[in-house]
């Protein structure tokens, strides 16, 4: 589905954020990008996304080599995923629906549909009764959840998360690990970048960065044995 | 197709949301718009006024014909029916030598023993009244005429006219470019008003940017508030201008016993009206589209 072949990314003033990165991800895999900080972890998210280009190297996602992607195809290539960021990027001019519905009205959904598919989203967060309440006012667990909920609405076949748990207590990470976990057991393909690995049966890989390398990429199956 | 349509009714209702939510700026913005254009529209009003008391004049230009003194009346014949053939000749008077020097002398009180003149120093003459003020095909009338044998001299008695006209014309060149760099001025000052509302939109805008959204998408609410506040500075020109006719023509009936005459002030017409809002509305839109285009350039985050 993913497939990196030796990757660099360099940002301006000789930084190699990404150094020499092989690495393939397979459909409704559940992976963990993890390593300290400024290991680059954000940075191959950025890449898979296309939000960054990478500076050399090959990235190829459904037989597209995104290195070499127009500007203009970029916006349709971003809907295929869904994004959950560590700040989670709400809007707070906008109540929970609104927030919700923006990747539907990039998408051209129709009014009705939009409806249907936001409070369905809503209700797989457990957010359904906030629908008209300003992010604002929510807890910062309930913020996360709802940054889920739009990045789930447009029903995506990739999610991206960005350290989702880095500024949440124990219990909101868990509940929202578990809304993670939920959508790779319907065939989602889950890609999550953590500084510390979670605890947790279900199959997973992980994809160890450390100061830019990629220190090993391993299955918890490998890990349990 | 029917998604497109329902895309832009949305960024519609953003752009009157953002349009109402701040009614106090885009009110100020409305009256800039509005001002600035009445400038050139009043302009334009004058222009139009005027050249309708010139068009009126213009219908009753004549060409005088003065015919040489031994011409025939079969040649006289010849140039009444060719007079008669001509489509752009309203009637035509013809003042036979007797009968002008008949008039002259009576409205003179002359007799011609007592001023000496033999005989009459008058010529046949045919005065022409036009039913158009085209230039070209008057012209043309004038050279046709010329070459008839027995035709001595033509004069046009609309000179004055044609000044005028001709000043008009000046006016209306001095109106196109005050309107030009009046319209550079609203571009500016909306672009920057755009640009403002770009940067307190960031968030949205690099949200939408990261969840797929193309730029024409995130453009289009800008482009629908300068499309609003086009249209309503378009409104406040036009209200305006109606004001500044009703003030103008009561205090002209209040003066005219004083100057002995009136000049009432017409309103321009719906299309011309139509005109004044389609245009406001367009630099609305170019120069939102423009602010916008370069703002969203500047969010770009694909690196």
């Amino acid at each position: 589905m993913i497939n990196f072949e030796k990757v660099f990314k360099r940002y301006p003033g000789n930084l190699d954020a990404l150094q020499n990165i092989n690495l393939e991800i397979l459909p409704a895999e559940l992976v963990f990008v993890t390593g300290p900080s400024g290991a680059g972890k954000s940075t191959l998210l950025k890449l898979i996304s296309s939000v960054e280009k990478p500076t050399s190297g090959t990235i190829v996602f459904e037989n597209m080599n995104l290195s070499q992607l127009q500007p203009r195809d970029i916006p349709y290539l971003r809907r295929k995923f869904g994004m959950i960021f560590q700040d989670n990027k709400l809007l707070y001019d906008r109540n929970c629906f609104e927030n919700v519905s923006l990747p539907l009205a990039i998408n051209d959904i129709d009014g009705i549909d939009i409806n249907r598919r936001v409070r369905a989203a809503l209700d797989k967060v457990g957010l359904l009764n906030k629908e008209k309440i300003m992010p604002i006012s929510l807890s910062g667990g309930e913020q996360q959840r709802l940054a889920i909920a739009r990045a789930i609405v447009s029903r995506p076949s990739i999610l991206i998360a960005d350290e989702p748990t880095g500024n949440l207590d124990k219990e909101y990470a868990d509940e929202i690990m578990n809304i993670f976990y939920s959508f790779q057991q319907v065939g989602v393909t889950v890609i999550i970048s953590t500084h510390e690995l979670p605890i947790t049966p279900i199959k997973f890989k992980k994809i160890h960065l450390i100061g830019g390398e990629l220190n090993n990429q391993i299955n918890n199956v490998q890990l349990l044995s | 197709m029917f998604n497109y349509f329902h895309n832009h009714i949305q960024a519609l209702n953003r752009a009157l949301v953002r349009v109402f939510s701040n009614f106090g700026s885009s009110l100020m913005m409305f009256i800039v718009i509005g001002v600035t254009l009445f400038l050139p529209s009043s302009g334009l009003l004058i222009v139009e006024n005027v050249s309708q008391i010139s068009n009126n004049i213009a219908y009753d230009a004549e060409l005088s014909l003065f015919l040489k003194k031994s011409i025939k009346q079969d040649q006289i014949d010849f140039i009444q029916s060719a007079l008669d053939k001509s489509l752009i000749i309203k009637k035509t008077h013809f003042e036979s030598k007797l009968t002008a020097w008949d008039k002259l002398q009576s409205k003179l009180n002359l007799n011609p023993l007592d001023t000496g003149i033999s005989e009459n120093p008058l010529p046949d003459a045919f005065f022409i009244s036009l039913n158009t003020f085209n230039e070209k095909e008057i012209n043309t009338l004038i050279s046709n005429l010329k070459n008839i044998d027995g035709v001595k001299n033509i004069f046009f008695d609309a000179g004055w006219v044609k000044k005028l006209r001709s000043i008009l014309y000046l006016l209306k060149i001095g109106l196109f470019l005050l309107g030009s760099i009046l319209i550079i001025v609203l571009i500016v000052v909306i672009s920057n008003t755009i640009r403002l509302q770009t940067l307190t939109h960031k968030d949205e805008i690099e949200v939408s940017k990261l969840i797929g959204a193309t730029n024409s998408f995130i453009q289009r609410p800008f482009m629908y508030t300068g499309l609003i506040y086009g249209l309503g500075g378009g409104l406040i020109t036009i209200c305006t201008l109606k004001l500044a006719i009703e003030i103008f023509n009561k205090a002209s009936i209040n003066l005219e016993a004083m100057l002995g005459g009136t000049f009432i002030l017409k309103s321009l017409g719906w299309n011309q009206n139509l005109g004044i809002i389609i245009v406001a509305m367009l630099i609305g839109c170019f120069a939102s589209f423009f602010a916008a285009q370069q703002s969203i350039r500047k969010f770009e985050i694909f690196k």
